[in-house]
């Protein structure tokens, strides 16, 4: 009785979908259509209203025609991807056709070629740009500036990668004992006992989920504003993003652990911060240090790029040498870079392969 | 004769996804008792004890506690700390043993002493000296002490769940629950484990609460049966009775007594 209902529940739930999904994908072709026509940029950006109720039109109309077509047994793209499990089965039929002679076939292969076709206009590919003799010459002339060194300023490049490295330490290290705490709130088989805590879970994983979709560059702008250019800003940055993946990565490790050790601790009358710390955090710790020393070869990464934008280090050495287009100190200086990328890289494999 | 330790009246538990795992249970723990739970798998066994210690809560019915003739209390009302306390009282050792592999077999005895030690304290591993002393007494009872620094990772199956006997020990409890304690053991190892459980019944005079699979290790051991079935009860009584129809009754029609020895 109730599976029955559910069933049909969630055929309609899937029918909903496919009609938007091969709808969208109607309008989305029709559109590209018209671009290609002839539609200038101007004239997009001019009339947005207009073309979002055309958009919309269109949308409907292929929802419908979609419906009108898979009722009819010719099954679209959005049926492939939303059919419920029990319609699932494919008739001989079916599987004899090959998949460039089924409707969703030649559906999915036009839409990837009008896709390719107008992102290779977007992108204003060029080749014989790149093969144009002054160009040319012209990039020929800095690479070899670039791979000629000037290891005058090593010193000063050496000083500053440290300053980088160890800006990426502190932001990592501020980080973890924050991301630790936070772990176990944003866990959902912790918090998911009671309302109170459901809903600090929630919370918490909204407001990291944003902080964390808001890059590290802009965090860099953002604090470099409010606590000038220089090394601190690049840390403040870092340390945002930080805290927030470790939280992510860490509470993932948490929603993992295994129920007995758990269980065991709690029958023994202990609270439930005992029962967190002797049962859940052993389970833990291993993983912890792993992503932990993963996320300061991370940082090390992510501030060079934050120098660039006014986070202190090497990156802002970068910046100044490139602005005046010295190419032979900054050959020098990516050369520094890329050694400690490297061993940096070479550095964390090493100790997360140790502790597994 | 003395009153029972445990009182079970009209035990209902129904999960929030619908099941019915108890319908109805009501049956006595007498004190000093060994007794043994029976019945297929899924008729209820694990929820029952997971009652009586409150890692579950009961959807309606009583669990009357009598931890001292005369004084009595209803766990099934209880709420909040007095849920600790009462898991406290009631020692529950597991199939898979549920110890922190990792930590010593020392420090997994000790952790039946966090229920008594201010969370602070236990957090910076101050366990007292007294409580010390009792986790290395009761290895000792278990016949573990020289693994005392191995870690829990490092012994075996039978091994490791000596440990979790001490650790349900270091709490002091009154009752000890055992669910299924032999069921990933060798049939060998499942007999050392049983008497040191049979030991700790005569010689602590521990009542003790005990689900168990296997039809001859409960004549061996119990001193009273009861069975489940469906989350009913459909049988209390000594171990010696369970005759054919009963063993039919509790286990269906057609099916076979297996032995271990
Ligand atoms: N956490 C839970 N949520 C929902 N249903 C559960 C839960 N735990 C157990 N059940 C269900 O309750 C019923 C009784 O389960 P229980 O684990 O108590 O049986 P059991 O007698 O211990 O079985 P076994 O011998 O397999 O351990 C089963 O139908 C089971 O599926
Ligand atoms: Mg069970």
């Amino acid at each position: 009785m109730s599976q029955g209902s559910s069933n049909v529940s969630s055929e309609t739930g899937a029918a909903v979908r496919r009609s938007i999904l091969d709808g969208v994908v109607f309008a989305y072709l029709a559109f590209t259509l018209l671009a290609i026509l002839g539609l200038e940029e101007s004239e997009l950006v001019n009339r947005v209203p207009q073309f979002a109720m055309m958009f919309l039109g269109l949308s409907i109309v292929g929802g419908v025609v979609s419906l009108a077509l898979n009722a009819k047994g010719i099954k679209t793209l959005g049926w492939q991807i939303y059919a419920p499990p029990h319609l699932r089965m494919k008739s001989a039929e079916e599987l004899a056709t090959p998949i460039y002679k089924s409707f969703w076939g030649v559906q999915t292969i036009v839409l990837v070629a009008v896709t390719t076709a107008v992102g290779i206009k977007t992108t204003e590919i060029d080749i014989f740009k790149l093969l144009e003799v002054d160009r040319f010459n012209h990039a020929m002339r800095l690479f070899a500036q670039l791979f000629a060194p000037d290891w005058s300023i090593l010193p000063k490049a050496i000083v500053k990668v440290v300053e980088t490295i160890y800006i990426a330490f502190i932001a990592t290290v501020i980080a973890v004992p924050i991301a630790f705490v936070l772990s176990f709130l944003m866990a959902r088989n912790i918090m998911g006992g009671s309302k109170i805590g459901f809903a600090v879970y929630a919370i918490l994983r909204t407001v990291f989920n944003i902080s964390r979709s808001i890059e590290p560059v802009l965090w860099a702008i953002i604090f470099s504003i409010w606590a000038s250019f220089g090394p601190f800003a690049g840390m403040l940055a870092l340390l945002v993003h930080s805290v927030a993946s470790l939280a992510k990565q860490y509470s993932e490790i948490v929603e993992g652990i295994e129920d007995g050790p758990v269980e065991g601790i709690e029958s023994t009358g202990a609270s439930r911060l005992q029962v967190v710390w002797f049962a859940v955090v052993p389970q833990v710790v291993l993983p912890y240090i792993s992503y932990t020393v993963y996320r300061w070869d991370t940082n090390v990464r992510m501030a060079t790029i934050l120098g660039l934008v006014g986070g202190g280090g090497i990156g802002a050495m970068l910046m100044e040498y490139f602005g005046q287009a010295m190419w032979p100190q900054v050959g020098c200086i990516i050369f520094v870079i890329a050694s400690v990328v490297w061993l940096m890289d070479a550095f964390s494999s090493h100790i997360r392969a140790a502790i597994k | 004769m003395s009153e029972p330790i445990l009182s079970i009246r009209n035990l209902v538990k129904t999960y929030p996804n619908g099941t019915q795992a108890l319908k109805d249970v009501s049956f006595d723990v007498k004190r000093g008792e060994f007794l043994v739970i029976i019945g297929l798998s899924g008729s209820g066994k694990s929820t029952l004890l997971r009652c009586v210690n409150r890692l579950h809560h009961p959807t309606s019915g009583q669990i009357i506690y009598r931890p001292k003739e005369g004084s009595e209390s209803d766990i099934a009302q209880a709420e909040g700390a007095e849920i600790l306390k009462i898991r406290r009282k009631m020692g529950m050792i597991f199939q898979h043993f549920n110890l922190i592999p990792r930590h010593s077999v020392m420090d997994n005895v000790l952790y039946g002493a966090l229920g008594s030690t201010p969370t602070v304290k236990s957090v910076m591993g101050l366990f007292s000296d007294e409580d010390e002393k009792r986790a290395l007494d009761y290895l000792r009872l278990v016949g573990i002490e020289d693994k005392a620094y191995f870690r829990a990772a490092q012994l075996s199956g039978g091994q490791q769940q000596r440990v979790a006997i001490a650790r349900a020990l270091t709490q002091a409890p009154d009752v000890l629950l055992a669910d299924e304690p032999v069921a990933s053991l060798d049939p060998a190892t499942c007999h050392v484990v049983m008497d040191y459980l049979r030991k700790v019944n005569q010689e602590l005079g521990l009542t003790i609460v005990c689900n168990l699979h296997f039809l001859s290790l409960v004549r061996q051991y119990a001193t009273r049966v009861v069975a489940l079935k469906g989350g009913k009860l459909v049988y209390e009584g000594s171990p010696s009775e369970i005759n054919d129809s009963w063993f039919a009754q509790i286990y269906g029609e057609g099916a076979k007594e297996v032995h271990i020895n």
